[in-house]
């Protein structure tokens, strides 16, 4: 049969739903990194090096002292490693693979993700669900080997944990939408350096990824408290260490989750009116 | 022609455009630094209509070539059809839709390649990228299996496909792309100067691949080009258009009947150097066009 000969009316009653097979894309991480060993062998050591480093810099502060700002040395190495793993989650290297969005934007290759039965919308979602499985995956087997080895502290409960597993589980979530926005910055801009350079350095500092967030002032933390970041990073590890009372868990999870849900309308407007500036540089 | 009345009983593989429009907006930089200073506080928006009012109809299983100098217009009114950009006015139905409103739908419906912008993932060996994407495309496997052995007869594709898309090289990726383009089976398909820096016998397989899409599988293909013998070979049609305005739209015989006082109306390259400097003065330069061979 020739396509001509096709119904129209009948492809269109066919096609009006997005694919539901479309989250199989989000195997290109795996398939990407596991067709270079290299860059798996890179991941690996880079997270093997910055382990060994965060925890001896730790070690060697806490030798003349055994508290600083109210957290002992087991709560400190148990924080820096905590994040160091939570820094495994974004494992891959997209600039390498030439596929942040970006890099789509300056190729013209934004294109193609407007001529797929899925919005662009779900597909990054799936793309960020693929990225985030393989770094989580780094994540547990460096957090199991140091648990086994006494390197970091186990929960100061079996409730605390859970509450830090869920804490995670929102954090990441707040990382994604934020990131996407930043990504979206692109189709105003076509080139987001600038704010990924800016991102980077509030993300980490506000979220308590460079130097744990007690020993900032009592203002500061406060005020940061209800910001989007802390939540990302400072939440989930206080919770698992204790220094977050349990009694408050409800009130971070809601905060997080809060967070969450206004994100999740920005994004979605702000993905609807990329849809109408898509621009392809170069004709 | 009135589209919404066309609409009604077009067929799959219907492309209409009517009164066309692009403009695009962008703001004027003054030069120096208190230019840049103005520019910040005062901008200055300009507008460049890039597409003006263009209208057209192809039918089912018939091939289409736009052909134009550099920034005539063309690629912008392919991606107006692909409903990647949002048209400034005038109306286009692709397959009975609107393109840049039911995107979903017309994804199902449209492929495209645009030059030599690849679709494919750069670290993932193209086999796999063409399985990801019937995967989003929702092309059963046993499906998939009888289009990639339709498309490796005759673009040869398993020579090199389990190659990453990285190590390929301009042709085999270009070919690798041209399948995904079609791994969903669509009625109409786009090409915007797929074969730009080919060699002649990948050029020479791309046409042949072409015209079985439009012989064989009645695929509407509509394909924009600076290489003549491409036109000659493939194109039934021609829709030449300049400072986003369509000139001429028709077979090639009555272009050269159009342009007989040109220098040498036999040659398809000086038809079209005399039907653009009829239209403008435009520099020629950029026309970028390769020697006509006579069809057949």
């Amino acid at each position: 049969m020739t396509l001509a000969a096709i119904d129209p009316p009948q492809l269109q009653r066919q096609s009006r739903r997005q694919s539901q097979r479309a989250w199989r894309a989000a195997r290109v991480t795996l398939l990407a990194e596991f067709n270079q060993w290299g860059r798996v062998g890179s991941v690996l050591f880079m997270l093997l090096a910055r382990t060994c480093l965060c925890f001896w810099l730790w070690q060697a502060l806490y030798r003349s002292t055994s508290t600083s700002a109210g957290m002992n040395r087991s709560q400190a190495t148990t924080y820096a490693l905590l994040g160091v793993f939570y820094m495994s989650f974004r494992s891959v290297n997209r600039w390498a693979n030439r596929d942040m969005m970006v890099q789509h934007m300056l190729d013209g290759t934004i294109a193609y993700w407007f001529l797929r039965p899925v919005t662009p919308r779900r597909y990054y979602c799936v793309r960020a669900l693929g990225d985030l499985a393989y770094g989580g995956a780094w994540a547990a087997l460096a957090y199991t080997v140091c648990r086994s080895t006494g390197l970091i502290a186990a929960p100061v409960s079996a409730a605390a944990g859970l509450g830090a597993a869920g804490s995670l589980v929102l954090g990441l979530a707040i990382l994604y939408y934020l990131q996407q926005l930043i990504d979206l910055a692109c189709f105003w801009t076509v080139v987001n350096f600038q704010l990924v350079v800016m991102y980077g350095i509030v993300q980490n500092v506000l979220a308590g990824a460079l130097v744990p967030l007690w020993f900032f002032p009592g203002w500061f933390v406060g005020f940061d408290r209800w910001l989007p970041f802390q939540g990302t990073l400072n939440v989930p590890l206080s919770l698992y260490l204790g220094v977050l009372p349990m009694s408050g868990l409800v009130r971070d999870l809601a905060l997080q989750a809060g967070w969450i849900a206004l994100l999740a309308v920005l994004t979605a407007l702000v993905w609807r009116r990329a849809g109408a500036r898509v621009t392809v540089l170069g004709g | 022609m009135n589209i919404s009345s066309a609409s009604a009983g077009d067929q799959a593989g219907t492309i209409v455009a009517e009164n066309l429009t692009k403009v695009f907006f962008s703001t004027a930089r003054v030069p120096g630094p208190l230019g840049a200073v103005r520019s910040l506080i005062h901008p200055r928006r300009v507008a460049t209509t890039a597409v003006d009012g263009v209208g057209f109809r192809i039918e089912p299983g018939r091939l289409a070539a736009f052909l134009g100098p550099n920034g005539a217009g063309k690629s912008t009114t392919i991606k107006m059809l692909t409903g990647i950009l949002t048209p400034t006015g005038g109306r286009v139905e692709v397959n009975g839709l609107v393109p840049h409103k039911a995107r979903i739908a017309n994804a199902r419906l449209v492929g495209a390649v645009f030059g030599q912008r690849s679709q494919l993932w750069w670290d993932l060996p193209a086999i796999d990228s063409l399985r990801v994407l019937a995967d989003i495309h929702g092309v059963p496997p046993a499906e998939l299996r009888v289009r990639l052995a339709r498309f490796d007869r005759i673009l040869e594709l398993s020579a090199f496909w389990d190659n990453r898309a990285r190590q390929l090289s301009l042709g085999q990726r270009v070919r690798c792309d041209l399948a995904a383009a079609l791994i969903h089976d669509p009625p109409v398909l786009y090409l915007d100067e797929p074969t730009i820096g080919m060699d002649v016998v990948v050029k020479e397989q791309v046409r042949e691949f072409l015209r079985e899409q439009v012989e064989q599988r009645g695929r509407t293909v509509v394909l924009t080009t600076h290489d003549m013998t491409e036109v000659e070979r493939l194109a039934g049609r021609v829709i030449l258009i300049n400072s986003g305005r369509i000139v001429y739209d028709g077979d090639l015989d009555g272009l050269r009947a159009t342009h007989a006082d040109a220098q040498d109306p036999t040659d398809l390259e000086a038809i079209m150097r005399h039907a653009f400097t009829a239209d403008t003065d435009q520099d020629l330069d950029t026309l970028d066009m390769e020697q006509a061979v006579p069809a057949g």
